[in-house]
């Protein structure tokens, strides 16, 4: 599929989803797979299942890089990284905005309480994200020992994680898990 | 080693390079959750932010759009340059990092079928979830004299974990219930 009406389609749809992706990235895929697969037909769900596990396991911005493969796969290497700043363009310009506005926010005197209350409810947020990969990649009692061994080594020594991440890596491949 | 800056002390200097440079590692190497990988080049190496500051700015990303990772490279660059140091931050984690994924992905993309690669993926991202609840534990320890931090934070995870609550709605209850709290709260040294 190689036509321009469908790269700015695709391109202007992005826009408008980047803009709006509270909770992050994956927040905007069930409307993205419903806008490019089912409603123009420009990829099969398949290839957008693989574009996401993909992502999944390389290093690098992936979501971003999850937006770049479907540009890819519907106009070639210019509409992919013309998907790429559609996604993180938008953001990044609003978080400036906001930030500029945080930092003057923070100056005021009554601002301790607001700082005190907002950050535990994040944290619990980040927690319950590592709860649900936890979930999602569980097929055992030994990959939740994985799960755990990986929490505890990150708390109380100062192994460094890329260890770890190749000793999951490494037990994966070897279909311990 | 992180060493907690005192009240009043200026803030570190940090270079146009330094930024980049920072946040093309974190980006690089962010397998398993790069909010592991950003508090441990933010907060323990660089020194740049204490647990405080990057749960504050790790919060501020819930109610903007995009990536949370994204936000931070955003406030973390502004913070410390201005707006050629958030410019510095987003290239350092996308420019290299992006074309790097690009190629291997494309490459990942014919093999996605094979078994080995989706027992190896699963195997990582059982050590990812790892380190990311840890991450979140050590987020938590500036909050350990406080039990309505440790209520809300348990709430917080409840309703996501366990009640699969929507986030954006989660978030908009959650938040002004635990500002209201800490106003209530005996004012805390610091």
């Amino acid at each position: 599929m190689n036509t321009p009406g469908a790269s700015g389609t695709l391109i202007g749809h992005l826009i408008v989803l980047s803009m709006i992706s509270f909770g992050g990235i994956p927040a905007m895929l069930p409307d993205l797979r419903d806008y490019v697969v089912a409603g123009h037909g420009w990829i099969t769900d398949q290839d957008f299942a693989n574009c996401f596990a993909v992502v999944q396991a390389i290093p690098g911005p992936n979501m971003i890089l999850m937006m770049s493969f479907i540009g890819w796969k519907i106009g070639g290497l210019p509409i992919a990284i013309a998907s790429a700043f559609a996604t993180f363009v938008p953001p990044c310009a609003i978080s400036f905005v906001v930030f500029r506005w945080w930092e003057r926010f923070c100056e005021a005197r009554w601002q301790g309480p607001v700082r005190r209350g907002l950050t535990p409810v994040t944290i619990g947020l980040v927690i319950a994200g590592g709860y649900v990969m936890a979930r999602a990649s569980d097929v055992g009692w030994s990959s939740v020992a994985v799960t755990a061994a990986a929490a505890a080594l990150l708390l109380m020594t100062r192994v460094n994680p890329l260890w770890m991440l190749g000793a999951g890596a490494a037990l994966g491949g070897l279909g311990l898990l | 080693m992180a060493y907690p800056r005192e009240a009043g002390q200026t803030a570190p200097r940090v270079t146009l390079p330094a930024l980049f440079g920072t946040f093309l590692q974190i980006s690089m190497i962010g397998f398993g959750g790069p909010i592991v990988w950003a508090r441990r080049f933010l907060v323990e190496r660089q020194g740049w932010l204490d647990d405080q500051e990057f749960a504050e700015i790790l919060s501020l990303g819930q109610f903007l759009p995009g990536p949370n990772v994204i936000c931070m490279t955003v406030c973390v660059g502004s913070k410390f340059r201005g707006p050629a140091g958030a410019m510095a931050a987003v290239a350092g984690f996308i420019l290299i990092p992006w074309t790097v994924g690009f190629a291997i992905g494309a490459l990942f993309l014919h093999y996605t079928q094979i078994a080995l690669m989706q027992n190896i993926m699963r195997g990582v991202s059982a050590v990812g979830a790892g380190l990311i609840i840890a991450t979140g534990i050590r987020l938590l320890r500036p909050h350990r004299s406080r039990k309505i931090a440790s209520l809300f934070a348990a709430l917080a995870f409840a309703g996501l974990a366990f009640a699969k609550l929507p986030l954006l709605p989660l978030v908009l209850v959650l938040v002004p219930l635990s500002i209201a709290a800490a106003f209530y709260e005996r004012p805390i040294a610091g």
